[in-house]
């Protein structure tokens, strides 16, 4: 038989024997639907859980100069920067207590960071200029704190220090959010940083970073260095996202074998009920792997017009209750349906394929 | 068409392995051109020998010849695209598909044999209109009369030029006049150099047959 006449004969057999198309299609659209509502769900949160995990401050590792004893230099800042793992590295100082040079000394104190490295690491700034060497730029909770209206002004740690010029104002970057208490500005040149913060691209980096950075510094005294490391994180995050992805899988798979089963059953019944039709076609000439396509290529059928209209149901479902699936999910999904539904055919085909056409045309 | 005889030797068919056998080691070579009518009591096989023929059933000993090959042990795919091509069926309740036109019904061997639908409309209508149901071509099964639908199955059963036909009890369910309209067609049939093989005990048909062969 031709390709376009079995396929015609597919589409003629489907529109023929209504109920049973539209009982697989019913299946497969339910099939859809729920595991669009339940695993794409689920796969939704999933990503949520996976962006959390994932975001800057996870990926941190802070070295810190236990001992103040400058090893954090600029060049270590640098050279920690070019690592091909590294998003972003800093130095930063200590802080000092700083007052609105304005008040005095009663002012309300601001902590005050010096930063090795790039200050767009850190901030961004939302108003002024970037500021130069005894320059910097206040948070908007500092600038309050300092009494300033507008980053104008200047700041100081004490009676004989050198006063800070307020010459705008940041926001600070994740994981940076603790700047946002105080004012950053650029530290001298040569100034060590207090804590070196290394910014990896993916959690998965951290421990081959973290490993990189300290045989960077090369400290013969272990108790020099303090590491604050990301690492059991990401241990973490790959158990729990392995943990929710076989989940998924779980579901997924349950609710495609569960819509199977019920299409073997509605495709077999139908096969029994239609064995007097099956046995002409073979009595005509039709071979086995004509009926054998036929039935399958039928359930398939049904399958796909259960998929076209489960797939965007569920899609607006999902997103009434708020979790709606990827559209590369939405596909998967349909396309699974409809494979289950012509996989789970394939028995009842086989079936039909091996009845006694004698049987059902002999007239008693 | 090409003619081809069709023969059996020394066939022999059990329902069950070790159960009582039909035919007894039959012998016959059915003549091309002439209507053999297949008879006998109740149980002797009339329709089995039919079915041994059209290759729905395979006999327990001896080979179904076509042409002077051997067909009954080829594969079933062979076994299938005979059934298309070379063998035409009329049953005995013409078992038309009620689901599809008297004219797509026609179709369906010439289809499974593998021919292209427009190729093969102009014949089967022809045949309808040369049966006397080429008025009925766009009706349902369920629209045409028992007669009608057993010239139908007629039809199809011509449709891709067999040089075989076989009928089982075509006129069991037809009144005289309608009975005398199908053994005229099938009786057209052999005079184009068919073989053609009903199975029947309606007398009306043994009357009218060429050749007779008693089970």
């Amino acid at each position: 038989m031709r390709p376009l006449a079995l396929l015609r004969e597919v589409a003629a057999s489907a529109r023929a024997q209504r109920v049973p198309t539209a009982l697989v299609a019913v299946l497969v659209a339910a099939m859809c639907l729920t595991a669009i509502l339940t695993v794409g769900r689920a796969a939704a949160a999933q990503r949520q859980v996976q962006h959390r995990l994932e975001d800057a401050g996870s990926r941190q590792i802070e070295v810190t100069d236990q001992k103040e004893k400058g090893f954090l230099t600029p060049a270590t800042v640098g050279a920690a920067a070019t690592m091909d793992t590294v998003e972003r590295a800093v130095g930063v100082t200590l802080p000092r207590d700083t007052t609105n040079v304005a008040v005095g000394a009663g002012g309300t104190p601001v902590p005050y960071w010096q930063v090795v490295g790039s200050l767009r690491d850190v901030a961004v700034l939302t108003s002024g200029r970037w500021p130069n060497l005894g320059e910097a730029v206040a948070s908007d909770r500092a600038l309050a704190q300092l009494g300033l209206d507008e980053p104008a002004g200047a700041v100081s740690a004490g009676p004989n220090t050198a006063a800070v010029a307020v010459v705008g104002t940041f926001r600070a970057r994740a994981p940076f959010d603790t700047l946002d208490a105080g004012l950053v500005g650029p530290a001298a040149p040569g100034t060590p940083a207090h804590a070196l913060d290394v910014v990896v691209r993916a959690a998965p980096d951290a421990e081959l970073t973290q490993a990189a950075v300290l045989a960077l510094l090369a400290r013969p005294d272990p108790t020099d260095v303090t590491v604050r490391s990301p690492r059991t994180l990401a241990e973490v995050q790959a158990d729990v996202l392995g943990d929710l992805a076989r989940y998924d899988r779980a579901l997924l798979l349950a609710v495609l074998a569960t819509g199977a089963a019920l299409v073997a059953a509605v495709t077999l019944g139908d096969v029994l009920l239609r064995r007097r039709d099956l046995g002409r076609r073979r009595a005509l000439g039709a071979t086995r792997g004509v009926l054998t396509t036929l039935v399958v290529a039928r359930a398939a059928l049904g399958g796909l017009v259960g998929a076209a209209l489960g797939c965007p149901c569920g899609v607006a479902l999902a997103a009434r209750v708020g979790g709606a699936p990827g559209a590369g999910f939405v596909v998967g999904t349909g396309l699974l349906a409809v494979l289950s539904a012509a996989v789970a055919a394939v028995g009842p085909a086989v079936v039909a394929a091996r009845q006694d056409p004698v049987r059902v045309l002999r007239t008693p | 068409m090409a003619t081809a005889e069709l023969a059996v030797r020394n066939l022999r068919f059990a329902y069950r392995a070790g159960g009582d056998e039909l035919f007894g080691g039959l012998d016959h070579t059915f003549a091309p051109g002439a209507v053999t009518a297949v008879t006998g009591p109740s149980g002797r096989g009339k329709s089995t020998l039919l079915y041994v023929l059209g290759l729905l059933l395979r006999p327990s000993d001896g080979a179904v010849l076509l042409g002077g090959s051997r067909i009954d042990d080829r594969p079933d795919v062979e076994r299938s695209a005979l059934r298309a091509g070379r063998i035409g069926f009329v049953f005995q309740d013409a078992v038309l598909d009620p689901t599809r036109t008297v004219l797509d019904g026609v179709l369906e061997p010439a289809l499974y044999g593998g021919a292209r639908r427009r190729d093969v409309i102009p014949r089967a209508s022809a045949l309808l209109d040369r049966l006397g149901v080429g008025a009925r071509a766009g009706h349902r099964p369920g629209e045409v009369s028992g007669g009608q639908a057993q010239r139908v199955a007629i039809a199809r059963a011509l449709v891709a030029d067999p040089p075989v036909v076989l009928a089982d009890e075509p006129t069991g369910n037809l009144d005289r006049d309608n009975a005398a309209g199908v053994l005229d067609a099938l009786r057209t049939a052999a005079a184009e150099e068919r073989t053609v093989v009903v199975a029947t005990h309606d007398p009306f048909v043994l009357a009218r047959a060429d050749q007779v062969l008693a089970l």
